[in-house]
């Protein structure tokens, strides 16, 4: 579904690399959650993916036919915008050129979040604007979903339903998930596997394994 | 006061200036872009000389020089990524400067001071064919781009992955606008035209509405404005736009002030409500 090889990128176009040799093959129904510290570049990797930055050297490819994105709710700072939620689904269905008109309906319904159609962006809570960005992202039926920091500025009960929803959708409709997390628990007890950055180079893992290695490096075993 | 024919020309290219501005206006604004229309809006008055200068309508001249300053905008957004407020002053400088250079030249065959204030006279059976053709198609692009725009408004990122082509839609933006400011120019004049594009929707996003809803509530104060601008100026004998943009300001002043009053209202009756439960 992803492949990137020898993938280096630095926002300078020289060295020092943010990502310095990455090689990433991400299979489909997956989900791979984009661990490490504060700027090792992980919203870096998750931006080539999706096509908004260019790799200095390497390549890096998706074969998706679709992808949805959810971008970090924090980033998305646009409150003052006058859309209702039902408008920033229909209109978001119009740049797809889908003419199914009861999308933003079922899409809404999908995140639980119906009786809110006519509220205005501005208004939700955290929790809601990111079952909204969800729901949007949804919009087209994506075969690859990406996701920045899903539950930063959520409340911890819908964090539990949204993380429940991802993994749903996963495991059920096969939908490979990549998601940048900060969140080690539900990174763990959600994916199918851990792809762990530090200083600009990356390993994959399984969250068994992650929670092993986090736990010994932190002398808690 | 509709008997002069002046005042049936000005009224009829009114109406389309308080549709086209604020539709227009609505994206300027939520854009961040606001600054833009002022600056395409002086830099129009160079079209205007120009097309004194060649002896061809001096709309059409406004239209297509303010097209190429809106182009050059764009154009100069991926050389100052970081300083995008430089654009807007060195289009005004080109702007501004050729318009003052033709203007002083005395080359000038008739007067250009109208286009500065605004001027309900000078409008011409041949500005109004002009009006008419370019508010239509204006309209008509908005219509076929609207979904793309308001999401470049709102997230430029998603309107990439869905796959607007941004740059396109920007660049037909540019042209919207200079549309806009061409059509607006006879009545509302170059200085206060900017204001005329922002005023209506600024008042509109006070009522804390959905997108459709705030278009429409602009067009509406759009029209207040420019119609009360335009019959009192007739009376007071003043300059159409800078009245008009006095009236702009009012009204948004007043809606304001009497969102306040109600919010204040309502916040205490839900004070008193909860006391008494």
């Amino acid at each position: 579904m992803v492949a990137a090889e020898n993938l280096r990128f630095s926002y300078t176009g020289s060295s020092p690399y943010v990502l310095d040799g990455i090689n990433l093959f991400i299979k489909k129904g997956e989900y791979v959650s984009v661990i490490g510290e504060n700027g090792c570049g992980k919203s870096t990797l998750m931006r080539l993916i999706l096509g908004f930055l260019k790799p200095v050297s390497g390549k890096i490819e998706s074969h998706a036919v679709r992808i949805g994105y959810v971008p970090q709710k924090n980033e998305f700072n646009n409150s003052g915008f006058p859309i209702t939620v039902y408008e920033m689904l229909d209109s978001y269905r119009h740049l797809l050129k889908l003419s199914d008109k009861s999308i933003p309906a079922k899409s809404m319904e999908m995140v639980g979040m119906s009786r809110f159609s006519g509220s205005l962006m501005g208004e939700l809570s955290g929790g809601q604007t990111q079952k909204i960005l969800i729901a949007r992202a949804l919009i087209g039926e994506p075969d690859l979903l990406i996701l920045d920091e899903p539950s930063t500025g959520v409340d911890i009960g819908s964090q539990k339903e949204i993380y429940g929803f991802l993994k749903k959708l996963n495991r059920e409709k096969q939908v490979t998930i990549f998601s940048v997390e900060h969140n080690l628990e539900a990174a763990i007890a959600n994916s199918t596997i851990i792809y762990h950055l530090v200083n600009g180079k990356g390993h994959l893992c399984f969250p068994q394994q992650y929670a092993e290695e986090y736990l010994r490096s932190n002398k808690i075993i | 006061m509709l008997n002069y024919g002046f005042m049936q020309n000005a009224f009829f290219v009114s109406i389309f200036i308080s549709i086209l501005c604020p539709c227009i206006g609505i994206f300027l604004v939520l854009r961040r872009y606001s600054m833009i229309g002022d600056t395409l809006s002086h830099a129009s008055l160079a079209g205007v000389a120009l097309g004194l200068l060649t002896n061809q309508n001096p709309i059409l001249g406004a239209f297509v020089f303010t097209s190429l300053c809106g182009a050059l905008i764009e154009f100069l957004r991926t050389y100052f990524k970081k300083y995008t407020d430089l654009i807007l002053t060195i289009v005004l400088a080109l702007g501004v400067g050729t318009a003052i250079t033709i203007i002083s030249s005395g080359k000038l065959h008739a007067n250009a001071d109208s286009f500065l204030f605004g001027s309900v006279l000078t409008v011409t059976q041949f500005d109004m064919i002009m009006v008419v053709v370019l508010s239509a198609i204006s309209v008509l692009t908005l219509i076929f781009f609207y979904h793309q725009m308001l999401y470049l408004a709102y997230d430029e990122e998603a309107a990439k992955i869905a796959g607007v082509r941004v740059k396109l839609i920007n660049y037909i933006f540019s042209i919207l606008v200079a549309s806009a400011i061409s059509v607006s120019i006879r009545i509302v004049g170059v200085l206060v035209l900017g204001s005329m594009i922002a005023l209506p929707v600024a008042t509109a996003l006070q009522l804390r509405k959905g997108f459709r809803k705030t278009l429409i509530f602009s067009i509406l104060f759009s029209v207040i404005d420019i119609m009360i601008g335009l019959f009192a100026s007739f009376y007071l004998n003043v300059a159409p736009g800078g009245f008009t943009a006095l009236v702009s300001v009012t009204v948004l002043v007043i809606v304001m002030l009497s969102r306040k009053i109600y919010l204040d209202s309502r916040n205490r009756r839900e004070e008193k409500f909860t006391a008494i439960k």
